[in-house]
């Protein structure tokens, strides 16, 4: 045996570690498409968990980020949309995300890269989806073209429309009436259409006390802190809010402003905010990923990879969700940082966490200041492969209070910097 | 020296740095990835006070990151019993083990 031969052997022990483990990491090409609650805790967390060593691009078609929590305060005019808009600078400054303004048209999953609008395209080893949800507008006739007039306007994502749906309030003549219908759920935040009752209510209160608010809930009956939104309606706007379940909307009327009903007559109403059923984003279900009843993106709760496209992972609102698991920005954070912990481990060759944790907590605001809570925390169960919230854990406010409202803008303040900053 | 002439010696020499390397590897991995573990169940906390308990400024949210690891220890536990009362962390104190606690406040403990 020559010495050149017995340093190679050395060489390739030495080696031996480092297979498939750094190389693989650093040569990585990885992917966020969105840049909400999930996508941008995700590429800012694989940074952070890869002591920056990972190559992370962020696809966003977005220049800002709007907050979707706390927007509800800008339906009912007490903040401005301004208050709740956050920049990508800092994902690239500190972090050295590559961020790309731009839209993904298309994904092949078998060559692994994404088409974007722009024209150009864009390979990647892990990709991690996060496109929030989209509104199945055609569940509802007439809903498209009442859009397109502006007669109705759903302002579930945050920005332009959530202004937009104040102008409509506020342009209301005082006696009017609101209506917001609810889809069945699982939407986009469980107890947010409840919330935006309150700050229209509060909006009313003080400009418009001869006016009205109709709530048109598909389901059977409040979906989220049910006991504390109709206690805070009988006892803060008493004769202003009617809540009517099991009223499933099957057509809208733009030009009447007319709403039709699966059983009850029709309702006629001033401002309009009709809310379809949701599903995920578009991008995954165009990707085939949709894989619920061709809704949501059944995932493996341990990486967030989906079951049915390997190293594409999905995060926040466009999941298949576990039980008691909410569709929420802070469950969406909560997704991304167990994910990015997965995706470097997988690249470096480590075993994944067998027992990640989520946390959930829900503000929902009363009027502009009072606010109530619901919070949970999630464990990975391994004998049924799913997230189960604690048994005795987690709860709701005994009351609404102005401590909570406080602390709601701190959690904003914090989560908006954990995400972004 | 001609290894060939001494296959055993060679052998065991291999097996030998084989082992060193394998272990120092496992024993790097373990390390890195058990301080990725103890990242990531931290993380956990960062949603409402911030990454790594460094709140921001203007928010209301206890600064964690600047209390010492037993003080972070000692709360959550008075918060897991019920010594300590309050809004969300009552709750959220509930769903964790005593050992994850113990991992949290390690790692986010202000280190002296």
């Amino acid at each position: 045996m020559d010495r050149r031969y017995f340093l190679g052997t050395l060489g390739a022990l030495a080696a031996y570690p480092s297979i498939g483990s750094a190389t693989s990491l650093n040569k990585a090409e990885i992917v966020v498409v969105g840049g909400g609650y999930g996508g941008a805790t995700a590429a800012k967390y694989l940074r952070l968990f890869s002591n920056y060593t990972a190559k992370v691009t962020l696809i966003e078609p977005n220049a800002q980020f709007v907050s979707c929590p706390l927007s509800n305060l800008v339906v009912g005019g007490s903040r401005s949309i301004g208050d709740l808009t956050s920049s990508y600078a800092n994902l690239k400054s500190r972090h050295g995300v590559k961020v790309v303004k731009d839209y993904v048209a298309s994904i092949d999953r078998d060559k692994k890269t994404l088409k974007l609008a722009s024209g150009s395209t864009v390979k990647f080893d892990k990709l991690i989806l996060s496109p929030g949800v989209s509104m199945m507008t055609d569940k509802i006739e007439g809903l498209a073209s009442a859009n397109q007039s502006g007669a109705t306007i759903q302002a579930w994502k945050a920005g332009a429309d959530t202004v937009a749906l104040h102008q409509q309030l506020a342009a209301m003549e005082d006696g009017g009436v609101f209506a917001i219908s609810i889809p069945l759920a699982p939407y986009r935040c469980p107890p947010g259409p409840y919330e935006r009752a309150c700050q229209v209510a509060s909006y009313f209160k003080k400009y418009k006390p001869k006016s009205k608010i109709l709530i048109l809930d598909a389901n059977q009956d409040i979906v989220s802190k049910p006991a504390l939104f109709k206690k805070a309606w009988a006892e803060e706007y008493p004769g202003m809010i009617e809540y009517r379940p099991q009223f499933n909307v099957t057509e809208v009327d733009g030009k009447t402003k007319t709403i039709k009903f699966e059983v009850q007559e029709d309702i006629k109403a001033d401002v309009l905010n009709i809310l379809p059923p949701m599903r995920a984003g578009d991008i995954a279900v165009n990707a085939g990923i949709a894989n619920a009843n061709g809704r949501w993106a059944e995932v493996n709760f341990l990486n967030f990879e989906s079951t049915s496209a390997k190293d594409i992972h999905v995060l926040g609102d466009s999941i298949q969700i576990a039980p008691l698991m909410p569709k929420s920005g802070h469950m969406a954070n909560s997704h991304a940082k167990v994910a990015a912990a997965a995706i470097i481990s997988e690249l470096n060759g480590w075993d994944i966490n067998p027992a990640p944790v989520l946390t959930n907590t829900c503000y929902s605001f009363i009027d502009s200041q009072k606010v109530v809570h619901v919070a949970s925390v999630h464990q990975y169960n391994s004998a049924e492969k799913t997230f189960k919230t604690v048994p005795g854990s987690g709860g709701l406010s005994p009351e609404p209070s102005i401590l909570e409202g406080l602390y709601a803008w701190g959690w904003a303040r914090n989560i908006w910097a954990d995400s972004l900053g | 020296m001609n290894l060939n002439k001494y296959p055993f010696l060679l052998a065991s020499v291999i097996l030998s740095l084989s082992i060193v390397f394998f272990n120092v590897s496992v024993m790097a991995q373990t390390k890195s990835a058990q301080e990725l573990y103890q990242r990531g169940l931290a993380a956990t906390c960062a949603n409402c006070h911030g990454t790594d308990g460094k709140g921001q400024e203007n928010a209301t949210m206890p600064k964690i990151n600047q209390l010492t690891s037993e003080q972070i220890l000692t709360q959550l536990k008075a918060f897991k019993s019920g010594a300590r009362t309050g809004t969300i962390m009552p709750q959220l104190a509930k769903g964790y083990t005593d050992e994850q606690m113990q991992t949290i406040a390690d790692y986010l403990g202000k280190k002296q």
